[in-house]
């Protein structure tokens, strides 16, 4: 496919780049449909299904989707922005003034509070965590573009490092990443001219919740419920829309964010029981050849952090057999995009 | 500079007005009962636009903590913890608190609100009972 064959561009309302920015980046004289899709990580996989909506209803027929961002040289998401003296937090439905007068300013923290309600609800632990991070590590340990390539992470190493918000340890962060990924989506006839393998979608899914979702989403912990996300509803559709299961799924590619969101994802997408994403991720169902492999180009926690768009690229190459953590035989696979967010979900499919 | 917050909002401002009568109130749809906690103006529960504050006891339970350890503010050092607190007179509303240095906290245990003054805003905090 040639770039002049770009007709649609869809992009993520986190980035600094937009669709008539890469337009005129790349030379593309052909855009007739493009798109921002939100809330940041939770976007990517609706990105692909904003993509797919254009095409089925004629809008476009060669979509790019992508995702750029800067987040080691330029802002840094886990850094808060300090107040300037005189402005007051909140407001206007941000309900920051519940939120950082108290202390709670960047994720990390948000996460460590919902880890720790996980710990005192179902008895999670630190090393089922580490299963999480050690599972995402070994596969980054495959990957040569992965940013901890040739950086093992051992249990001993894993329980040993850094606290930076109990329970969450620096290895149960994503990393702070400068990248960009892009994949193009179009009809399977064309993809089926093309010379790498098409991938088919089976369906894609996108879900909220009523409760307060405002700009920061550190107010989801003050949610009615905090372990269980939209990620449940969104599985829900999805299987349905798929017509398959979690017993149908080879490979899943989950946000990961922190190890504590694939723990909650385990659950809610139907893995395991509510209560024992712990469990289930210490059970060797992680390991190479265990019931699932998750993240398997090393994901948030040790590829990049390219905010969940370089999930669908993994799933992609699954799908295709050219990973660096080849499943083999592998039918199908789930990709997922943030939570405590309203999120998206896919599931790509082998041609 | 610590945070303070906006206290005029439409939507929240009565809790702060609250707060600074030494009260904590939550905002309650008044054709159902429902708790509308984060406040808002609109009862998604039953369609009613008629929203009311009510005075609960500051008193609640620890629902979830974590200790800071990183340090992310300058007017936020490390050790901190920040508290997640279940209402007693309204499970299921929760509020965050500060508490300093490094607390040994246990789940479930009872907390206390008690106001802070913060340059010319009252917040209210929570601290073990």
């Amino acid at each position: 496919m040639d770039l002049a064959e770009i007709d649609g561009v869809i992009c993520s309302d986190y980035d600094e780049v937009i669709p008539t920015d890469l337009a005129h980046s790349l030379g593309l004289d052909g855009i007739t449909y493009w798109g921002t899709v939100g809330s940041a990580g939770a976007a990517p996989c609706a990105m692909i299904g904003h993509a797919m909506a254009a095409i089925i209803a004629g809008m476009a027929s060669n979509v790019l989707v992508f995702r750029a961002l800067n987040g080691r040289s330029g802002p840094r998401f886990g850094a808060a922005s300090p107040s300037a003296p005189a402005k007051a937090c909140g407001g206007n439905g941000t309900y920051d003034e519940f939120i950082s007068p108290y202390g709670l300013l960047v994720p990390g923290q948000m996460w460590a509070l919902i880890a720790r309600r996980h710990m005192i609800e179902y008895g999670s632990t630190a090393a089922d965590r580490g299963a999480i991070a050690l599972a995402c590590r070994r596969h980054a340990n495959a990957n040569p573009a992965a940013m901890m390539y040739g950086r093992p992470l051992t249990m001993d190493a894993y329980l040993g490092s850094r606290m930076l918000t109990d329970p969450l340890r620096i290895n149960d962060y994503s990393l702070e990443s400068d990248g960009a990924c892009a994949v193009v989506v179009t009809s399977a006839e064309r993809a089926d001219d093309c010379p790498q393998p098409t991938v088919l979608i089976r369906a894609v899914a996108q879900g909220t919740t009523s409760e307060a979702q405002p700009g920061n989403f550190y107010a989801a912990v003050l949610r009615p419920a905090v372990l269980e996300q939209p990620s449940r509803r969104v599985a829900e559709l999805l299987y349905r829309r798929a017509g398959l299961g979690p017993g149908d799924i080879d490979i899943a590619q989950f946000y990961d964010c922190f190890t504590i969101s694939v723990m909650i994802q385990l659950e809610d997408y139907g893995f395991c029981a509510r209560g024992e994403g712990g469990a289930f991720a210490s059970s060797g169902a992680l390991e190479p050849g265990g019931r699932l492999p998750i993240t398997t180009a090393g994901g948030n926690l040790s590829e990049a952090y390219i905010h969940g768009m370089t999930h669908v690229l993994e799933g992609v190459r699954q799908m295709r057999g050219t990973s660096t953590s080849q499943v083999a035989g592998a039918e199908t696979c789930l990709v997922t995009s943030a939570i405590p967010t309203p999120t998206s979900a896919l599931i790509l499919r082998a041609s | 500079m610590r945070p303070v917050p906006v206290v005029d909002d439409r939507d929240t401002g009565p809790f702060w007005r609250a707060a600074l009568n030494g009260s904590i109130a939550i905002c309650v749809c008044n054709q159902c009962g429902e708790a509308l906690h984060l406040p808002k103006a609109y009862c998604h529960h039953c369609g009613s636009w008629d929203i009311n504050w009510r005075q609960v006891a500051g008193k609640g339970k620890l629902y979830s903590w974590t200790v800071v350890r990183l340090q992310v503010h300058p007017a936020f050092p490390v050790p901190y913890a920040i508290v997640v607190v279940d209402l007693d007179e309204a499970p299921g509303v929760r509020l965050l608190g500060y508490l300093d240095g490094d607390p040994h906290l246990t789940a479930g245990q009872p907390m206390q609100a008690y106001m802070e003054n913060i340059a010319d805003v009252t917040l209210p905090n929570w601290k073990p009972n």
